[in-house]
């Protein structure tokens, strides 16, 4: 099967510290942190009440086969709803169902900057 | 057509596919395994018309792609035609989603009907689903349907009848198209398959290409076997890089992508959404129990609650079976004569049958109360809530119901324990947390911890319980840890767990999943225990004590009888050993209350059996003449006596059978840990059940059985017994603690895990961890002279 979707993409772009408008989106530039400030952000650094889009899911082949099963496709809003007691994991609305990933998951989901919800 | 029809029901989990299953074949079901693996198996029937259906219901699936035992079960279900027809369950209030699996099953050209379930609640979030619209677009039959109340049903099997008898429904497969470039690779990989594979359909061939493009692992393992595949993965190879080059992501990922599009695509022109920004009961009640504060405190009271229903709640019931065994075992004693088939069935068989269905009480109301936390959907709340607490050890948020009823509250047991773990769907936790409950102090190894501690620990009695609890828990935390970074290695499973809507339970629901699941115990684990019980039976009997030795012993008894008899005062009231007997017999009757009856019967015998009775503590002692006096102290230190001969001969047989011996043979080993023949034959015999070895013991020690409940001439005994000293009774309580399973543990972890594999490491593994402790801990205590006092 396929290697770790990471080292695939990381070659994309030539230095990876220099944000261009190609190397935001994909896994290398999460990996890196060059996104962050731009219009990018990490599922697990939303709050509870934020909302966002997919950008793109990152991780393992297998990992992100079963995310994007469960709805996690690009463009797709989600909502954080709650963190469980002990701040980990979140509970998440997607395509209108409840569900609860780690934060270490949530980490590999890469989302547009969140959106305070009403 | 023949006359059988097989329906297979497909469907997420939580989309309501057992109330669908259980509305089409009411209590016409059982429930096994699927083979070789132990995802439970459902399968029931119903007649319509002139035909017989069968209904498998497959695993709960979010999709069809080989990730999991459940995906590949139902997947391969369906790839071996199991199935005229499937029935795909989906929540109409979750569409999107559950739409997913419908697309996978079309891809596979299975003959397809979709049941919109819950269309009620769906329609009640103002989500309206044009049917009509829907089914011309899938190309298959989609019936509206709320299986809780039954709406739609009939509805649903005459479309399932008919679609396996005619060719409708198997349309799906030529609506689902996923863009130019995708195609393009999907038939160039279909052509030369057809080359190399020409006897499949195009249905299947179809299907075949798409799982190769997207590396399917099983499905090129079913091409590998057949012949001339070398072209074919070529193909497929060339395939993928070119539509890796393309798309940038890897066919699997494009694909899942482009279900959801053409899914999006239905959904915009078929279903109708008022948005609102309403916040349903479920989610209201949600705030409440997952709450930060109010959360861990609920979670406590409902963990506590099924706990409490388990066992305290079963009471009565495990006592009305008790006794009802108790009373069996008496009445088979009266009824058979004495002797080794006696001995066989009191102690082998009923024991063994009792052991059995001992358990069902707490089976049935633990299955019951999680079917409740499962229907109602708070079950997934505790893995949530707990996911932090025990990822940290390789378990999994779920497995700490599994472990509270395993013993995680002093008093609970494995074997509900273990069966409790059906409720983890991630194969490594959960065969971790099934290793390590044998560890938890059940109930049965209570006994022996109150015997010794009354014995050793008097003063300190709930201190040291509570040191007791906390020490199985770190143990069965540390083994956590240890088996998942070692055994059982790797990674935990994502945690990508659904929070279902919350959801009142129907009784019917709980009553049938409580009573499968009950069933299966009984049926799979029931004959096997007996056997078992059997084989330990004979295990402590036999071989039987060789006659000469066997005679010394009726010779001493004879002898004490002569000389009792010999006494002047007894001539009046016993002649002979027959006089003896009967009087056995009086007082049996005696005691059974039928006084004046008796007083008639015999007022000399009456006399005397009062006055011993008094010996007890009764009031009448008073007025006792004193002849009568006299004679009843000697009967009742020649009685006293006799029973102490009687003691000794079980002793010696004990120590005689292989049990015996090979606590003998184990001497060699547990010397480091003072324990001699006596306490090892106990822990063998521990092996049908931990409290045995209170009983055990007790005949080891020439006290006859000892009642496990009430062991307080144990306790003395052993108090006083110049090999025992505290260290000894902390040692001993702690091997008990960890050593091995007992065997019916051993058995439901083998139903449990599908294998003899797992038990078989059990035992290895908790007797060496067992050793390990008890060895370090008697050790250091020796070397710092502690409890030897």
């Amino acid at each position: 099967m396929q290697k770790s979707a990471v080292d695939k993409a990381a070659p994309h772009s030539g230095d990876p510290l220099v944000p261009s408008p190609d190397n935001c989106g994909d896994c290398g530039a999460l990996e890196a942190g060059t996104c962050l400030a731009r219009r990018t952000a990490r599922l697990s650094d939303y709050r509870p009440g934020d909302k966002g889009s997919i950008v793109q899911v990152c991780g393992d082949p297998e990992f992100r086969l079963r995310l994007m099963e469960m709805g996690f496709v690009k463009g797709t809003e989600v909502k954080v709803i709650k963190f469980a007691p002990l701040t980990d994991p979140i509970e998440l609305v997607i395509k209108g169902y409840h569900l609860t990933l780690r934060k270490s998951e949530a980490a590999d989901v890469l989302m547009t900057n969140p959106e305070q919800a009403a | 057509m023949s006359e059988k029809i097989t329906i297979a029901l497909a469907g997420n989990p939580n989309a309501g596919k057992t109330t669908i299953f259980n509305a089409i074949t009411g209590a016409r079901q059982h429930v096994g395994n699927w083979p070789g693996v132990t995802v439970e198996k459902k399968e029931g029937s119903v007649r319509i018309g002139d035909y017989d259906v069968n209904v498998v219901d497959l695993p709960g699936t979010y999709s069809l792609t080989a990730l999991s035992v459940e995906e590949i079960i139902a997947r391969n279900f369906l790839l071996e035609s199991g199935a005229d027809v499937v029935i795909d369950v989906v929540d109409a209030s979750n569409l999107e989603r559950n739409l997913y699996l419908a697309v996978q099953l079309m891809e596979m050209g299975v003959k397809l009907v979709l049941a919109l379930n819950m269309i009620d609640v769906a329609r009640g979030r103002n989500i309206h689903i044009n049917e009509r619209s829907l089914s011309d677009l899938l190309g298959i039959p989609v019936v509206a349907t709320n299986g809780k109340k039954g709406v739609g049903i009939q509805d649903l099997l005459d479309s399932a009848l008919r679609v396996a008898l005619t060719g409708e429904g198997g349309a799906g497969q030529q609506r689902v198209r996923y863009g130019t470039e995708m195609e393009e690779e999907i038939a160039k990989v279909e052509a030369v398959l057809s080359t190399a594979r020409p006897d499949a359909n195009s249905v299947s061939r179809r299907w075949f290409a798409m799982k190769l493009l997207e590396g399917d692992p099983e499905v090129a393992g079913l091409l590998e076997a057949a012949a001339s595949t070398e072209k074919v993965f070529q193909q497929v190879e060339a395939s993928r890089a070119h539509l890796v080059g393309v798309f940038g992501d890897p066919p699997e990922i494009v694909l899942a992508d482009a279900r959801y599009g053409f899914i999006s695509g239905l959904v915009k022109r078929s279903v109708r959404m008022e948005a609102s920004d309403r916040v349903y009961l479920s989610e209201k009640i949600d705030k409440v129990l997952t709450n930060r504060l109010l959360g861990p405190i609920i979670l406590i009271l409902v963990l506590y609650g099924v706990y409490a229903f388990t066992f305290q709640g079963s009471e009565w019931l495990v006592k009305a079976f008790e006794s009802f065994f108790g009373w069996l075992g008496d009445a088979a004693r009266a009824a058979i004569p004495e002797g080794l088939i006696q001995s066989l069935i009191v102690s082998g068989i009923i024991d063994g049958v009792g052991g059995v269905l001992g358990f069902v009480p707490l089976i049935a109301f633990m299955f019951f109360a999680i079917a409740i936390l499962e229907d109602t959907g708070y079950m997934a709340r505790i893995a949530f809530m707990l996911d932090r607490v025990l990822r940290g050890f390789g378990l999994h948020g779920a497995s700490m119901l599994a472990l509270l009823v395993a013993g995680g509250l002093a008093g609970g047991c494995a074997v509900p324990g273990i069966m409790a773990t059906r409720t983890l769907r991630e194969p490594k936790e959960r065969l971790a947390t099934i290793l390590v409950i044998p560890l938890m102090n059940c109930g049965a190894k209570l006994p022996v911890y109150a015997m010794l501690i009354a014995a050793f620990f008097a003063g300190n009695k709930a201190g040291l319980m509570l040191l007791l609890t906390l020490i199985s828990w770190v143990m069965v935390l540390t083994a956590g840890k240890i088996i998942r970074s070692t055994v059982l290695a790797g990674p935990s499973a994502p945690f990508v767990l659904e929070l279902p809507p919350y959801r009142v339970p129907t009784l019917r629901g709980l009553l049938i999943h409580t009573w499968e699941r009950t069933w299966m115990y009984i049926k799979k684990a029931g004959t096997v225990i007996l056997a078992i019980s059997v084989l330990i039976w004979a295990c402590m009997t036999f071989p039987a004590l060789p006659e000469e030795k066997a005679k010394e012993y009726e010779q001493k008894t004879a002898t004490l009888t002569e000389r009792f008899l010999a006494e002047p005062e007894v001539s009046g009231y016993f002649k002979s050993e027959k006089d003896i007997n009967k009087f056995v017999e009086f007082r049996t009757k005696l005691r059974e209350g039928r006084s004046d009856e008796l007083r008639k019967e015999s007022p000399a015998f009456f006399k005397l059996a009062e006055v011993l009775a008094a010996e007890g503590g009764a009031p009448s002692a008073k007025d006792k003449d004193p002849q009568v006096a006299a004679v009843a102290e000697m009967y009742d230190r020649y009685d006293k006596e006799r029973e102490s001969i009687e003691h000794e001969k079980q002793t010696a047989q004990l120590r005689h059978s292989i049990g015996g011996r090979l606590g003998m043979a184990l001497e060699v080993v547990t010397r480091p840990l003072n324990f001699d023949w006596r306490t090892n034959v106990a822990l063998v015999g521990g092996f049908a059940a931990k409290e045995v070895v209170v009983s055990t013991l007790g005949t080891a020690y020439s006290l006859g059985k000892v009642q496990t409940e009430e062991a307080t001439g144990l306790s003395e005994r052993l108090s006083q017994e110049p090999g025992w000293n505290k260290l000894t009774a902390f040692t001993l309580i702690l091997f008990v603690m960890f050593y091995a399973p007992c065997f019916v543990t051993l058995v439901v972890m083998r139903k449990e895990t599908g294998t003899w594999k797992w038990p078989a490491f059990a035992t290895l593994y908790t007797t060496t961890l067992a050793y390990i402790v008890a060895l370090v801990v008697h050790t250091a205590g020796s070397l710092l002279g502690l409890g030897l006092s």
